[in-house]
């Protein structure tokens, strides 16, 4: 009830503030000709759609306008881009995805688009993909584990997604090693899977910290092209003769052809959320991720077509 | 932390969560009040005849959820009305049954037998009394098993099951599910598969959407909360109209004013005791089990105790107005509620309707995920869904404690829905419950759907098929998909995962003699 008088309060704030606060707003040389749908491609109530529910509300305080957080969940993200693909290209319809959804996933599905058919605008935060094991496994780094298997052990290596998939086989095959490769259902899944002993190792974007902060997880290698934040000393998984990172970002997007007046105006608003860690969006990503990643314009654009020229060289590893 | 630290920090969630208002300068917890509405909404719910815990529980949650959002914060007060509901709709269930005959629910047929009796001869207010007093001990019985035993059960479950048995487990909870509910173990299985059929619809780990016959409207699947309202809601108003087109009821009602002494004596608490105890272990006991409902449990109860009752040459005999009838029966109904939780929170498989809405409100809000690891220890730091948990736990002797002394007097007082005739009141739910859909997902396709699976629903009970074995099934298709390809992916792509492993073939073992057992069971008729 106390959510239902503030959203009543909130919802007049934004009445006022859309009459005295389009000074704000002219500031970024830039106003959205009516209220912005925000479609966000994850389930309600995660970490992720929590943050983008976040930097909506702040995107309402600070610049007055008017944004509807909607769910299209679903297929790593694809169910996002297809939604939004048709939609407007003014800056009323924006979303909110990972940058995998317009690599490995769009490429693996034989989707009919590329990153072009999208203007990438800002992210937020990046994932620290470790590779992540229990500290009752006894093994403190890669080569540990890889010893393990060697021996005789049967690896259970959990994955969530099918990109991580490839990578473990990839993995496997560069060290001689076959790991039995379980995907689930997100990185809570899989940190729960390690937890309960349902499986051996697995991929963890990021939800691992506390984990490993308090000593019951091992970040056994680092899955990204540079050392993990927080254990800088985790070996990098490119020097087991692993050539594909996990890099990737939760990114806001919209349709292809949003002007660039509009697209620099959301990408300085949420990029300014993101990494300001005095309002509530900024300080949730600060707690989970350590801190802000703040790519936009030609950078964003790069790493996305890279991304999505890597995806199809993994898949074309994975498959031979 | 260890696990007190987790009951300490669960209490606190409740009576120190986010104040609504200030009474006397104290704080006055949003989740205590939900509660108490949702305990006051679901006595008139389950005193009128046609809705019930279920179908205010499903009717409720869109609204809830649209009051109280996605927050983490939203999850107990939207859990605490459906306890609420789920408590009060078992406690006003008698009330039809007693002041008019008109039994609301399946097991409150039970509780007409001599319930009404009781009415005719002018004794209507005692007998709403025993159905109180015997309503709220079961209830609150089987809520101290749940607590007790949960974690427990919970625990071992985790350390002992590994992905294959786990997968086998789920096979075996649908199959006895399929096999105990609705007519014949033939309809069960037809209801069950069709649930898992419908769930299979556009989902899957694949990136191309499946069985969708290239209509880009499936590509999504189908909300969990579009096909229970439409199955269980909307089936059960389009089966009940036509039922009110049918008998057209006339004839007028007997005299049941209040004659005679109305308060439950010492000696009337005495002569009921020992049936509350006996039906308050079988209901708790058969609420345990996932799927066999408080139906099974009121009619054993009543059995079990007429059996009692005429060795003992009890005088009325069961049947002709005996407390101990209605005593025995509403104390077997009520003590399945707190049962039926056990096998929802310590394995994730919901076993009734309630269950089911707890845990569609659990996945809707986010941050509580019910199941094993609910109950896990965690070496460092608390456990934020063991806290949950044990607001929950709370939250539920909050409603008992509330039904024993607020329940009496709204349950008299709830007489009067049974008045309300069925022509405003269908139609009225058929309005909310579309209304509410329509708030959660503004587009006509919802509404659709919903009607196509409110036909389907009303179809299903024509044909005497049961709808929930097809409901807990829709829930359980995604968690048994991912437990078989993880299982499978775990052992290496063994084919053989279900049946060499000795536990997992055991289950498999059970869910085929559950099957053998209910066909012998009917084949002498």
């Amino acid at each position: 009830m106390q959510s239902f008088y503030k959203g009543a309060i909130a919802a007049l704030l934004v009445a006022a503030s859309t009459t005295f606060g389009s000074e704000g707003a002219q500031a970024q040389g830039w106003m959205p000709s009516g209220p912005i749908t925000l479609k966000i491609a994850f389930a309600a109530g995660g970490g992720a759609d929590t943050q983008a529910r976040l930097i909506a509300a702040e995107l309402e305080s600070r610049y007055g306008w008017t944004i509807i957080p909607e769910q299209a969940a679903g297929r790593g993200g694809l169910s996002l881009l297809a939604d939004i693909r048709d939609d407007p290209a003014d800056g009323t319809v924006i979303g909110m995805t990972v940058t995998d959804s317009l690599g490995y996933s769009s490429r693996a599905s034989e989707a009919p688009w590329t990153p072009a058919d999208f203007t990438p605008i800002a992210t937020t935060a990046s994932f620290q993909m470790g590779l992540v094991a229990s500290a009752g496994s006894g093994w403190a780094s890669f080569p540990d584990l890889l010893d393990a298997a060697r021996g005789g052990q049967v690896i259970r290596f959990g994955v969530m997604s099918a990109k991580l998939a490839d990578q473990a086989y990839l993995l496997g095959e560069a060290n001689d090693v076959a790991f039995n490769i379980v995907e689930l259902n997100g990185g809570a899944a899989v940190m729960n899977g390690i937890t309960a002993g349902d499986i051996d190792v697995g991929f963890v974007a990021g939800a691992q910290s506390r984990g490993v902060a308090s000593g019951d997880l091992v970040n056994l290698a680092s899955a990204l092209s540079a050392p993990l934040t927080q254990t800088p000393d985790a070996p990098l998984l490119s020097e087991f003769g692993l050539p594909f990172d996990s890099d990737g970002y939760f990114v806001f997007i919209a349709p292809a052809g949003l002007p660039e007046e509009a697209r620099t105006a959301l990408a300085e608003a949420i990029s300014a959320i993101a990494s300001d860690p005095s309002n509530p969006a900024g300080e949730a990503i600060q707690r989970a991720f350590g801190e802000a990643s703040t790519l936009s314009g030609a950078a964003l654009t790069d790493f996305l077509t890279r991304q999505y020229d890597d995806a199809g060289a993994l898949m074309d590893a994975a498959s031979n | 932390m260890s696990i007190l630290d987790h009951v300490w920090l669960g209490v606190l969630a409740v009576f120190h969560g986010p104040a609504l208002f200030s009474l006397f300068g104290l704080p006055i917890p949003v989740a205590l009040v939900m509660v108490l509405l949702g305990v006051v909404a679901g006595i008139i719910v389950g005193a009128t005849p046609g809705l019930g815990g279920p179908m205010a529980m499903a009717i409720s949650l869109p609204i809830l959820i649209s009051i109280f959002g996605f927050r983490p914060e939203a999850l107990l007060p939207v859990m605490g009305f459906l306890v609420g509901v789920m408590k009060g709709a078992t406690l006003g269930g008698a009330v039809p049954a007693i002041l008019f005959n008109t039994p609301g629910t399946p097991d409150a047929y039970m509780t007409t037998l001599d319930g009404w009796p009781l009415a005719r001869n002018g004794q209507a207010g005692k007998a709403l009394r025993v159905a109180h007093a015997s309503s709220v001990m079961g209830d609150s019985f089987s809520d101290l098993v749940l607590i007790l035993c949960a974690p427990f059960l919970a625990v071992m479950v985790e350390r002992f099951l590994d992905l294959p048995e786990k997968a086998a487990l789920l096979i075996l909870s649908l199959t006895f599910i399929a096999a105990v509910m609705g007519g014949s173990i033939g309809k069960g299985l037809i209801s069950m598969g069709l649930g898992l059929l419908i769930a299979a619809i556009g989902t899957g780990q694949d990136f191309y959407p499946r069985l969708t016959l290239g209509m880009p409207s499936l590509a999504e699947g189908f909300s969990v909360v579009t096909v229970v309202l439409g199955v269980l809601v909307l089936g059960e108003v389009f089966k009940s109209l036509e039922d009110g087109l049918r008998d057209a009821r006339s004839g007028s009602r007997p005299d049941t004013r209040p004659r005679g002494p109305q308060a439950l004596t010492r000696a009337d608490f005495g002569r009921i005791l020992p049936y509350v105890c006996r039906s308050a272990v079988i209901g708790t006991v058969i609420g345990a089990l996932p799927g066999i409902g408080s139906t099974l449990a009121a009619t054993l109860g009543y059995t079990l105790g007429r059996a009692r009752h005429a060795r003992r040459g009890g005088s009325p005999a069961f049947g002709e107005g005996a407390i101990e009838g209605v005593a025995a029966t509403e104390a077997a109904n009520s003590a399945v509620s707190g049962a039926n939780l056990i096998p929802v929170l310590s394995l994730g498989i919901p076993g009734n309707a309630a269950a089911v809405f707890l845990i569609l409100a659990a996945d809707s809000i986010g941050g509580f995920n019910p199941g094993p690891w609910v109950f896990r220890v965690p070496t460092t730091g608390s456990n934020p869904e063991m806290v949950v948990a044990f607001g929950l736990f709370t939250m539920m002797l909050v409603a008992n404690l509330l039904n024993w002394t607020l329940g009496g007097a709204v349950m008299r007082a709830s007489g009067i829905m049974a008045r309300i005739p069925r022509s405003l009141l269908l139609p009225s739910v058929v309005l909310v419950t579309l209304t509410s859909l329509y708030v959660q997902a503004p587009e006509m396709m919802t509404l659709v759907v919903t009607l196509i699976f409110g036909v389907l629903g009303y179809l299903m009970r024509r044909l005497g098929i049961s709808p929930l074995p097809f409901i807990i099934a829709f829930i359980l298709a995604s968690p048994l998909e991912r437990a078989i390809r993880q299982a499978f992916a775990a052992t290496g792509g063994d084919v053989w995962f279900l049946v060499n492993r000795p536990v997992s073939a055991m289950f498999l073992l059970l869910g085929v003699w559950v099957i053998v057992a209910s066909l012998r069971r009917k084949s002498p008729r």
